[in-house]
């Protein structure tokens, strides 16, 4: 009697430490390399989402390239403005130092809506302590221009105040003498 | 004789000489992180680059001022073209609220403020009081319910507090889209796995800040290290201004706090 009870506990033993080691087999095949290192997730995945190619430049990286374009942007009221906002990602131009192709250059039509998409007191929410907004084409009538005038026909796209405060250095010179 | 033995030498010399340089200047690039070494343009975030990462020690924090906002959805650009994000599916979008004198509010979001706010809306008779937009991105919870529900492991929230997607291990069930209170998942129409804002994991790790903090043209969007006391958020966060998360009361602990937001907001 003695001995077949022991014979079974010995088989339940075996039993469990054959499924044990079979589940931590399959566990060590089948999970990724480095899963739960930090978590319940694969630690390498870190590295892997770090490592993803930048399409953003920054300003800076636009810049050191067109330093005309440099100069007359940094010095006006847009300066904050991102270039690649208007003329499309980094990545889509350079590579490595050298150029891959050419970024679309604003024109006409075009560039009326994206001066709106901030400029516009039309859209509330846009307070006067963070940007100058305008009424079209009420703007161009006080102006005194046809109202079919885009915007950068008076306002330098990069430097809005460029031209303006030029003239009005011109016409105050007249005024004073 | 003596003449071309001795150029002979000197070339000998030269070419160790080329070959030290040659591995000294490869290891190196080796031991630097991964893609500052080729990367030109000058660091954002100060400190991070020609260091290792301590994946514990970091702390990270977004702002969103509501008050400096001007809807013109340069960010929803910038986060379309850095990702390549699917047409219909946002990463990050702007909402616009208009409430009227009897605190109705009404919302709208017109292809996630991606072409910007061109028009008013015309289709609400009545008297607007106040009008506002509201940034939205992943909010990067300290508890979040997205990874709790991850079925496969495949959401995680990295010691480095940054929630993310390992798109090897996504089998697109979807829970976690679900789990989110804050919306910001999607699921991706050609892969079919989970895609979220990272706040630009990838930038951050190479020293420069998310795409759409870098194109925000008045500054709405602030990101930066809390534990660096001289940064732009520390000040913010320490300052006397209004500050807040959404939808606190779930309990996720966002580290996306909202500056001025208005208490409608959802």
């Amino acid at each position: 009697m003695q001995s077949t009870y022991n014979s079974h506990v010995k088989r339940i033993v075996v039993g469990l430490i054959v499924i044990v080691a079979l589940g931590l087999a399959g566990k060590k095949l089948l999970a990724p390399k480095s899963f739960g290192v930090y978590g319940h997730y694969r630690a390498d995945a870190i590295e892997e989402a770090a490592a993803i190619e930048i399409r953003h430049g920054t300003n800076a990286s636009c810049l050191s390239c067109h330093p005309f374009e440099a100069q007359i942007h940094l010095s006006g009221k847009h300066s904050t403005i991102s270039c690649e906002f208007c003329h499309g990602p980094y990545a889509d131009h350079a590579k490595n130092g050298k150029k891959i192709g050419t970024l679309p250059v604003k024109t006409g039509e075009e560039i009326k809506i994206l001066c709106l998409r901030c400029h516009n007191r039309a859209i509330q929410a846009r307070p006067g302590e963070v940007i100058k907004t305008v009424i079209m084409p009420a703007h161009l009538e006080e102006q005194k221009v046809k109202t079919t005038h885009i915007c950068n026909q008076c306002h330098h796209v990069h430097a809005p105040l460029r031209y303006i405060n030029h003239a009005k250095r011109i016409v105050g010179m007249q005024e004073a003498s | 004789m003596e003449q071309p033995e001795s150029t002979l030498s000197e070339d000998r010399r030269q070419f160790i000489k080329k070959v030290l340089k040659g591995t000294i200047a490869g290891s190196l690039l080796l031991v630097l992180p991964a893609g500052a070494g080729n990367l030109k343009v000058p660091e954002q975030i100060k400190g991070i680059r020609n260091r290792p990462w301590e994946l514990a020690k970091q702390n990270f924090a977004f702002i969103v001022d509501i008050t400096r906002c001007i809807g013109c959805g340069s960010c929803c650009v910038a986060d379309k073209r850095e990702f390549n994000v699917p047409d219909g599916h946002y990463r990050t979008w702007v909402e616009r609220y208009l409430k009227d004198f009897d605190d109705a509010v009404y919302v709208d979001s017109p292809k996630g403020g991606l072409d910007g706010y061109q028009e008013p809306r015309t289709d609400i008779k009545k008297e607007i009081r106040d009008t506002f937009f509201v940034p939205k991105l992943c909010n990067m919870c300290h508890e979040p319910s997205c990874v709790q529900v991850c079925p496969v492991g495949a959401t995680y929230r990295s010691p480095d507090g940054f929630v993310l997607v390992d798109s090897d291990r996504c089998v697109g069930c979807a829970y976690c889209i679900q789990a989110c209170p804050y919306s910001v998942r999607f699921l991706h129409p050609v892969t079919h796995t989970a895609e979220k804002c990272t706040w630009c994991y990838h930038r951050v790790r190479k020293g420069l800040l998310p795409a759409c903090v870098e194109v925000c043209p008045t500054g709405a969007r602030k990101f930066g290290d809390l534990n660096d006391p001289e940064s732009e958020v520390t000040q913010i966060l320490k300052g006397p201004g209004v500050l807040t998360v959404l939808k606190k009361e779930m309990g996720n602990w966002p580290a996306l706090y909202y500056k001025g937001l208005r208490r409608e907001v959802v």
